[in-house]
């Protein structure tokens, strides 16, 4: 078809790196409080949701992978391009452009309310986010190779600290967990939708696949990615709802943090602390890709360099976040952009599926006849 | 975005001097003596012989081996009688003799230690190559000392460490390819690897960068490789300067490429990815529990190096909270009378242990370890009495230096004291907070380096699980029998890794 | 390039000048490591705060501050009038509260306390007999730093499975809980000691009653598990079976340690409710008096049983006593809440339900080895 990417095998990652580009991708703000948005939900079963919302992402990712494996080798851009026509096609690009900006804006700005509350009320928004930027910029010049690389290091280098959770779970009793399905399954499934916006990024995917060099492999390293992920929101699912008393947890802002404040070692108390700063490695890819996922659409769209393209974008955030400063306005704009990022993709995708099935067998037929 | 300097990418202007340089000798001896003083403006050292019947020797007494023009060039002419050059060039008991007619060769050659040997009437001259370098005896490597392995080190001179490399590796398929660099100095320099192993492709590379460069003179191996790495503007060379033979054929056989350069006592050996700064030979003559014993030690030791002070600042001023109890009492007491902030504490005490440092280079060897005496008892005493800095912080301060000087490589270990400055700086001004977005800056820094195309964080990014055997740690002999991916070897087996045991009897 | 190197300077430059954040250096903060709190006069709270600073002499110095307010972070401006340094509490350790003010409510200064990132959720909170300034006040004679100390007994006390465990998440997290309630630890001046005395029992965030210390070792054994505690009991006339009975007429002390317990409960009527509790323990015996042939197996199983009798009977009393006074603090709710579907327990529910709550106690004890010496 149409409009494919072609590229040089230098500029090509091998298929296993998508592991680490789907788990750092989904992996970011949203562990540090999602407990307490599902649990309003979906109360002690609050970890049947996150088992659902795995799963979900499982079915999803593997719309993806159907719907770009039609094409072989092209990006989502490329794919609405060829599927709705030049304008139409466009229009979508820019939505999903849009969404890529309010994802970047979103993980920036929490991370920049949990940097304030905890450690420096008084440190400056503009300045937090003008580092923030420019580290990602630095990244994000050295191309796909170095942003892929940051992803991998992101998560390699943070392992450590899922060990640390078992600490708490000395406080942890078991029967906080019973009994089970107590809850309705309307509930469940609200709290399964309220994970969106916790365990969104492996969306990445449409985007990175042209750059993939073993295409035959994305299904299995995508899928272990996703169960990864699962996991790890499991597993910090499991040892918060055991840790927290109900009440304690609907009270608790970022319970994840929280969990850490028992953590100490000889040297060290106040595990959390180092927590809250140790966190912009594990956010970093979520921006990066975020920023080159943004990047590649702006490209297809209309001509413009990546440089420029991307002043224009940090410039747009930087002055975004001055703008919102309080902790309502952020978590109004969580929610919202929550609600949105479900239907762009949970529910888009399975839709695209079928667009591009029903064309494929449209062309199919007309080449036959 | 790419930092590149300009002059890498300035080509050789291509000069047409052909017809300058095809000046024809002059048969007739005065000329032929006043054309030579001319090109060479008639230097204090330049002896001009004249022999008995018609022969005229001239050559410049500092660069040629007296013994040599004695017994084998006078006394051969002496003794024969001779009608052409051609003649002389078979008298002349000397290895390597030419004959030129051109003004341009014979100079050069004059400068490299010839004897011009003119025949009145001919315009040819013999060109006898009598020269001596004066170079200093080998000795042990200074820089890179190690306790169990060979103790020997590079010198000045080009031939010698090349027969050096060559004693180590006594294979054909040595590759020794010479290049002349520098407008000026003309200082040649070999580019050595093995064929058969190392990448073509890598060869080309190096080779062209080599090629491409335009300057004036090249003084030392050492600027060469902040010419041609990839990334001149990185702290962090990209490139390896070693003054072990044993590490610099350990590299040629690891499929890398070596460069010597003529006057240099560090070779140069490339592609090397960032953790392999930080292994020594001395890991591989170790059994492999130890060394990687001793690897780890040196990884976590640079790991304090750069963030203990800065953690200790950040901890101090911003993040009291961290603090355990029962440390709480011990440093706010040593930190008691301490009229500065933390920062300004930590940057001042690193600052007196680097200029302890640099006094301690700089001064004679004997004086250098009185420096180290006065400077870390004297001073550091003298500062926690009277009150400039706690006892603690002169005890991390003094732990971190002493954690950089593990670095084998010494280059590498002046970057891991620079980018403590820095970090100290962002940690007295946002704590954990600066120390962490220094982290991810020296993080993305490294991700986008190369060297010679290979990427710097191999074998952890990308990441390669074989490679990763003989890089943080080292595992026994038999896993590690393939070379580093990342020098795109063209034999990727070092040897066949199934061991056969000898059976006890 | 050169651009990129203008904006990085034109965003740094400022950076460090303005985006420098207020230092907390600690040697020139004053460190709060313990508050206590009273009710104070007129709906004020009136606030103890043990404070040490660090002065030029190489000495640190503890204050006492005593301060009356609104809130309590007025009292800490208040009490950073009286100071030169400036007060900051990322390395409290211990709450305390005056009896007064803990029968009254807490609830307000869990939250507070909680809401505050810079607070540890591991220091530990406490009830003080009376008043907790005359305790903080008192000069005492080997102590130095009262705040220190305090919180040293506490977790020493804690660690060595004495006392039941009270730190701020502990607290929070019972008081957060719909089927339980939180207890606290006593302590009280002893002249020239300080001395834990009891446990608070708490309803809610009112203080209801008190427990002996001595009970602290039933109330640990229902609430959660021992590793290695130590126990000591006696047996009384009726319970000693009549074959140890070898010239002894009067009880019998025994002292035990390393106990492991091990609590398994289990909700079998869910309307009256009734509870089945079983205990099983494990321990070494330490000291028996008057001697018995501890070789003899028969002699042990007496022990045993006898020991599991007065178990059964002291856990029953204290059980009673809670129920008595409507503070569950040993978490039969909780078990109630995660047996019972859709019971939508809240506080006051369950609390009506614990008055009329059947507990059947069955111990276990084990006597697994004694000394060296028989």
């Amino acid at each position: 078809m149409k409009n494919s990417i072609q590229l040089s095998p230098k500029d090509m990652i091998n298929a296993y790196l998508l592991f680490f580009v789907i788990h750092g991708a989904q992996v970011g703000v949203g562990i540090h409080g999602f407990q307490r948005v599902i649990y309003q939900d979906a109360k002690h079963d609050a970890w049947i949701s996150v088992l659902l919302a795995g799963l979900a992402t499982h079915i999803i990712a593997f719309c993806m992978i159907k719907t770009l494996e039609i094409y072989g080798s092209n990006d989502l851009y490329g794919i609405h391009q060829d599927v709705y026509g030049k304008r139409i096609g466009n229009f979508f690009n820019i939505v999903y452009i849009l969404y890529c900006f309010v994802a970047f804006f979103s993980v920036l700005r929490n991370y920049i309310e949990v940097i304030q509350t905890w450690i420096f009320p008084d440190l400056a928004t503009w300045f937090l986010s003008a580092t923030l930027i420019l580290i990602t910029i630095y990244a994000f010049t050295g191309g796909l190779r170095v942003i892929v690389g940051v992803s991998f290091f992101s998560i390699v280098l943070a392992l450590w600290i899922l060990p640390l959770l078992f600490v708490p779970l000395k406080f942890s009793s078991i029967d906080s967990l019973f009994p089970i399905l107590e809850t309705n399954v309307g509930s469940i499934l609200k709290g399964a939708q309220s994970m969106t916006f916790t365990i969104i990024g492996f969306e990445i995917l449409q985007i990175i696949y042209p750059f993939v060099k073993d295409k035959e492999n994305v299904r299995k390293h995508v899928h272990l990615g996703l169960l990864f992920t699962t996991f790890v929101y499991l597993f910090i699912m499991f040892v918060s709802l055991t840790y927290y008393s109900e009440g304690k947890l609907t009270k608790t802002i970022w319970a994840t943090l929280s969990l850490f404040s028992f953590i100490s070692f000889p040297f060290m108390e106040r595990f959390e602390f180092v927590a809250v700063c140790f966190w912009m490695l594990i956010i970093l890819p979520n921006l990066c890709l975020y920023l080159w996922a943004a990047c590649r659409g702006a490209k297809r769209v209309v001509k413009i360099s990546g440089k420029k393209f991307v002043w224009i974008f940090s410039l747009l955030i930087f002055i975004g976040t001055l703008f919102v400063q309080s902790r309502t306005q952020i978590n109004t704009i969580n929610t919202q952009f929550g609600h949105i990022a479900f239907y762009i993709i949970f529910v888009y995708p399975i839709f695209l599926l079928f667009v591009t099935m029903l064309k494929k067998k449209y062309t199919s037929q007309k080449e036959q006849k | 975005m790419k930092f590149k300097l300009p002059f890498k990418k300035k080509q050789k202007p291509i000069v047409n001097t052909s017809h300058n340089n095809k000046e024809i000798l002059s048969p007739s001896k005065i000329d032929f003596i006043r054309s030579i003083k001319d090109a060479t403006h008639s230097p204090a050292d330049l002896m001009v012989k004249s022999m008995l019947p018609n022969l005229t020797l001239i050559y410049i007494n500092n660069l040629v081996n007296d013994k040599n023009l004695n017994d084998h060039i006078i006394t051969n002419l002496q003794n024969a009688t001779m009608e052409t050059p051609a003649t002389i060039k078979q008298i002349i008991a000397i290895a390597e003799v030419n004959i030129s007619s051109q003004l341009e060769e014979a100079i050069t050659a004059i400068i490299n230690g010839n004897v011009l040997i003119h025949m009145e009437g001919y315009s040819q001259v013999v060109l006898a190559n009598v020269s001596t370098r004066e170079s200093r005896s080998l000795t042990t490597p200074e820089n890179e000392s190690q306790v169990i392995g060979a103790q020997v080190g590079f010198n000045e001179s080009l031939s010698t460490n090349i027969s050096l490399v060559r004693r180590y590796i006594m294979s054909p398929d040595l590759c020794n390819e010479e290049i002349k660099v520098g407008t000026r100095t003309k200082t040649s320099l070999n580019i050595l690897y093995m064929n058969g192993i190392a990448s073509d492709q890598m060869v080309n590379t190096l080779r062209q960068r080599i090629n491409d460069l335009d300057v004036d003179a090249l003084l030392d191996s050492a600027v060469l490789v902040e010419m041609i790495d990839d990334n001149t503007l990185s702290p962090f060379p990209q490139m390896l300067l070693t003054e072990r033979p044993d590490r610099f054929c350990d590299g040629l056989l690891n499929g890398k490429l070596g460069v010597i350069v003529d006057g240099s006592s560090m070779a140069i050996v490339c592609p090397q990815s960032f953790i392999e700064f930080f292994e020594s030979r001395e890991d591989q003559n170790l059994r492999w529990q130890v060394a990687t014993f001793v690897r780890l030690l040196r990884f976590s030791a640079i790991f304090l190096s750069v963030f203990l002070t800065p953690i200790y600042v950040g901890a101090l001023t911003f993040h009291y909270e961290v603090i355990p109890q029962a440390f709480l009492v011990p440093l706010s007491e040593s930190r008691a009378l301490v009229p500065f902030p933390p920062v300004f504490e930590a940057l001042l005490l690193e600052f007196i242990i680097e200029l302890l440092r640099e006094a301690g280079a700089r001064l004679p060897t004997k004086i250098g370890q009185t420096i180290g005496i006065v400077g870390g008892i004297v001073i550091g005493t003298a500062a926690v009495q009277a009150g400039i800095t706690s006892n603690i912080l002169l005890i991390i301060v003094a732990l971190s230096a002493l954690a950089s000087f593990t670095t084998p490589s010494y280059i590498m270990g002046n970057v891991i004291r620079l980018i403590r400055f820095p970090i100290i700086i962002l940690a007295g001004f946002w704590g954990f907070y600066g120390i962490m977005l220094a982290f991810c800056f020296i993080l993305v820094h490294l991700l986008r380096q190369s060297s010679l195309g290979a990427p710097y964080m191999a074998p952890f990014y990308p990441p390669r699980f074989q490679d990763m055997r003989d890089s943080l740690i080292r595992l026994p002999l038999p896993y590690t029998a393939k070379r580093p991916s990342s020098v795109r070897a063209t034999d990727q087996e070092k040897y066949n890794p199934e061991v056969e045991h000898p059976k006890k009897s | 390039m050169k651009i990129f190197k203008f904006y990085f300077i034109l965003l740094f430059l400022p950076g460090i000048l303005s985006g420098c954040v207020e230092t907390n250096i600690l040697d020139r903060v004053g460190l709060t490591t313990l508050v206590g709190y009273d009710a104070g006069t007129e709906e004020k709270i009136a606030t103890t705060a043990v404070i040490r600073e660090v002065n030029p002499e190489f000495q640190s110095n503890v204050e006492v501050v005593t301060t009356e307010n609104e809130t309590s972070k007025g009292n800490r401006m208040k009490a950073n009038r009286k100071l030169s340094k400036k007060i900051m509490v990322g390395q409290m350790r211990v709450i305390l509260f005056g009896e007064e003010l803990a029968k009254d409510d807490l609830h307000f200064y869990i939250d507070t306390h909680l809401e505050n990132a810079s607070i540890s959720n591991s220091l530990y909170l406490a009830v003080v007999e009376g008043e907790t300034a005359p305790l903080l006040q008192y000069e005492y004679k080997n102590i130095d730093d009262i705040g220190q100390h305090i919180y040293r007994l506490i977790e020493q006390n804690v660690k060595q499975e004495h006392m039941i465990s009270s730190s701020l998440h502990e607290i929070a997290h019972d008081f957060y809980m719909e089927g339980k309630d939180s207890a606290m630890p006593i302590i009280k001046r002893e002249d020239d000691l300080i001395e834990l005395t009891g446990i608070a029992l708490f309803s809610g965030g009112k203080m209801v009653s008190t427990l002996p210390v001595e009970d602290s070792f039933y109330v640990k054994l229902v609430r959660d598990s021992f590793t290695s505690g130590i126990f000591e009991t006696i047996i009384q006339k009726e319970d000693i079976p009549p074959n140890l009975m070898t010239g002894t007429a009067s009880d019998m002390p025994v002292a035990f340690d390393a106990i492991r317990s091990k609590r398994v409960l289990k909700l079998v009527d869910p309307t009256t409710p009734e509870f089945d509790l079983q205990l099983k323990l494990k321990a070494r015996l330490l000291e028996v008096y008057p001697d018995v042939n501890l070789g003899d197996p028969k002699v042990v199983e007496g022990i045993e049983n006898a020991v599991s009798k007065n178990l059964s009977r002291e856990i029953s009393r204290v059980i009673a006593h809670s129920q008595n006074v409507q503070s569950d603090i040993f978490g039969f709710g909780e078990k109630y809440r995660s047996s019972v579907r859709n019971s939508n327990l809240t506080k006051e529910k369950w609390h009506e339900m614990y008055k009329n709550m059947k507990v059947n106690i069955k111990v276990e004890f084990d006597i697994l080895r004694d000394g060296v010496f028989e």
